[in-house]
């Protein structure tokens, strides 16, 4: 080793590197300074950058939800007012032909319009749209019935009890609209020959519909995610519905939200299915309209012609509607009751002077046959 | 879901409960059961009530004054006569309601009759 020390090469080969690699060494500290500098910028640039970008794609999304709303809105609005105008088509057939065999058609044409109608409705429910015609305050009765005809299969639901409850007129679609998608659901889980069973049952805050399946009911995944849908942490808008999308409890869950009812699914019915429960507030019901007070109108006949006496049931009659109806001021019968069939009585002189007048016609009318030129009267 | 171009109970609407959802589904009743003419009225002690439909207590409130003709029924209904024969005939069924088959028409007299009371009154009269 101390041989090399000795050699002058080594020394001035020393000499000359030592200011390049001290050289090199300030320029390497130099330009990694440099270099970390320029990656703190590179940092901050890209946050920034990434930060913009899922704003940027917050705000596309948010484009694309309302452009897809609007023209679903507009699209279902046309649909909506077709399926309306076509209902009203249709009831005016049924009640031009309802003596025919056609009526049968007319009521299944009637049946698929009101699905259709309903399809309609709840896109348009999801896209902040239309959601129909306002109707005028109904009997809790009629607005479940109207749900119950606008699913597929109706005849499996089965209305157990009737009540004075009418629901008022903003909310009447709205509710008849849930219960729809409702029925819907548990008609669809169920099998075929099972029946759907709807129960009303006023509670203090208000109203409860029950609606109770004999499906297969739901698991607690199932449940957690319709709780979900239920309530306001569900994805908003047309993009949440998921693939295959599903409808029913999200467009329940909006008009829930909206219109201040709750809907609840997450218990078992007594059949094993699921059981659905429909709170309706106060706010959101109203009495049955009272009847109009009945104002006595007498037949102007009333001495002569075969009626029965006259009795005025005081049930409170309203029509589907729930508007005070008017009724008709006794049966008009044509073959007369028992008890009145007697022959109307006439007065001797009534009598007297109604076979003078035959008479006397007869006679005129014998005198001018006579005269005529016609010839003679058989005798 | 109240927008401002919202039309409010404009035009007339169809009724909220349509028809098919009032006879459940049930298909026509055949003719020669329910005819237009056919009488109809309430059942002397028919059973409870409770429980019907609107409709059909309606029906049985305007059968409750004496015999009226399915025509004249429906008429007072705003339903279509079809499905007011399929209520009529639920109604029958359930006991709440009796029939009568219509009045049969006026029988042709026959010529030598009309003759003879001709003769009879030109004989008083003439």
């Amino acid at each position: 080793m101390t041989q090399y020390f000795q050699d002058p090469a080594l020394w001035g080969l020393i000499a000359a590197g030592t200011p390049v690699a001290a050289t090199a060494i300030i320029r390497g500290r130099k330009s990694n300074a440099e270099l970390r500098k320029e990656k703190q910028e590179l940092k901050a640039h890209y946050a920034n950058l990434e930060e913009h970008y899922s704003e940027a794609v917050e705000e596309a999304k948010d484009r694309a939800e309302e452009a897809t709303k609007t023209a679903l809105k507009s699209a279902m609005r046309t649909l909506q007012g077709l399926a309306s105008e076509q209902q009203l088509a249709i009831t005016k057939l049924q009640d031009k032909y309802g003596e025919l065999q056609i009526l049968q058609d007319l009521l299944d044409i009637d049946h698929m319009n009101s699905q259709f109608a309903r399809r309609a409705q709840s896109i348009a429910v999801l896209c902040d749209g239309w959601l129909g015609r306002q109707r005028a305050s109904a009997s809790l009765y009629d607005v479940v019935r109207s749900a119950k005809g606008r699913i597929r299969h109706f005849t499996r639901v089965e209305i157990r009890a009737q009540s004075n409850f009418a629901i008022v007129s903003r909310a009447v679609e709205p509710v008849a609209l849930t219960l729809a998608e409702l029925l819907d659901n548990a008609t669809s889980y169920s099998a075929p020959e099972t029946m759907i069973e709807i129960n009303i049952r006023p509670v203090p805050k208000g109203v409860c519909i029950i609606v109770d399946d004999a499906g297969v009911g739901m698991n607690e995944e199932e449940k957690a995610r319709a709780a979900k849908l239920l309530s306001s942490e569900r994805a908003p808008g047309v993009s949440g519905l998921g693939n295959p999308p599903q409808f029913g409890f999200t467009v329940i869950g909006v008009l829930a939200a909206r219109y201040g009812f709750t809907v609840s699914v997450d218990s078992t019915s007594p059949y094993g299915g699921v059981r659905a429960v429909v709170l309706l507030p106060e706010e959101l019901l109203t009495s049955m309209p009272a009847p109009a007070p009945e104002t006595e109108e007498k037949p102007a006949m009333a001495a002569s012609s075969p009626m029965p006496p006259e009795e005025t049931p005081a049930a409170p009659a309203t029509t589907f509607g729930g508007l005070p109806k008017r009724r008709r001021r006794g049966a008009i019968s044509i073959v007369p009751a028992a008890e009145t069939a007697e022959a109307p009585a006439r007065s001797s002189e009534q009598a007297a002077s109604v076979m003078g007048a035959f008479q006397r016609g007869t006679q005129s009318g014998r005198r001018s046959t006579n005269a005529s030129s016609e010839g003679p009267e058989t005798q | 879901m109240t927008t401002p171009d919202e039309p409010e109970l404009e035009r007339e609407t169809a009724p909220l409960v349509r028809p098919y959802v009032i006879t459940n589904g049930r298909s026509l009743v055949d003719d020669h059961e329910f005819s237009l003419i056919t009488l109809v009225t309430a059942a002397v002690d028919g059973p409870r009530t409770g429980h019907l439909d609107p409709e059909k207590l309606r029906l049985l409130d305007l059968c409750a004054g004496g015999y009226l003709s399915v025509a004249e029924i429906a008429g007072h209904t705003n339903l279509p006569v079809g499905v007011v024969k399929i209520l009529l005939s639920d109604l029958t069924e359930e006991g709440f309601l009796m029939t009568r088959a219509p009045v049969p028409p006026a029988k042709l007299v026959e010529r030598h009759i009309l003759e003879e009371v001709l003769n009879g009154l030109q004989a008083r009269f003439g």
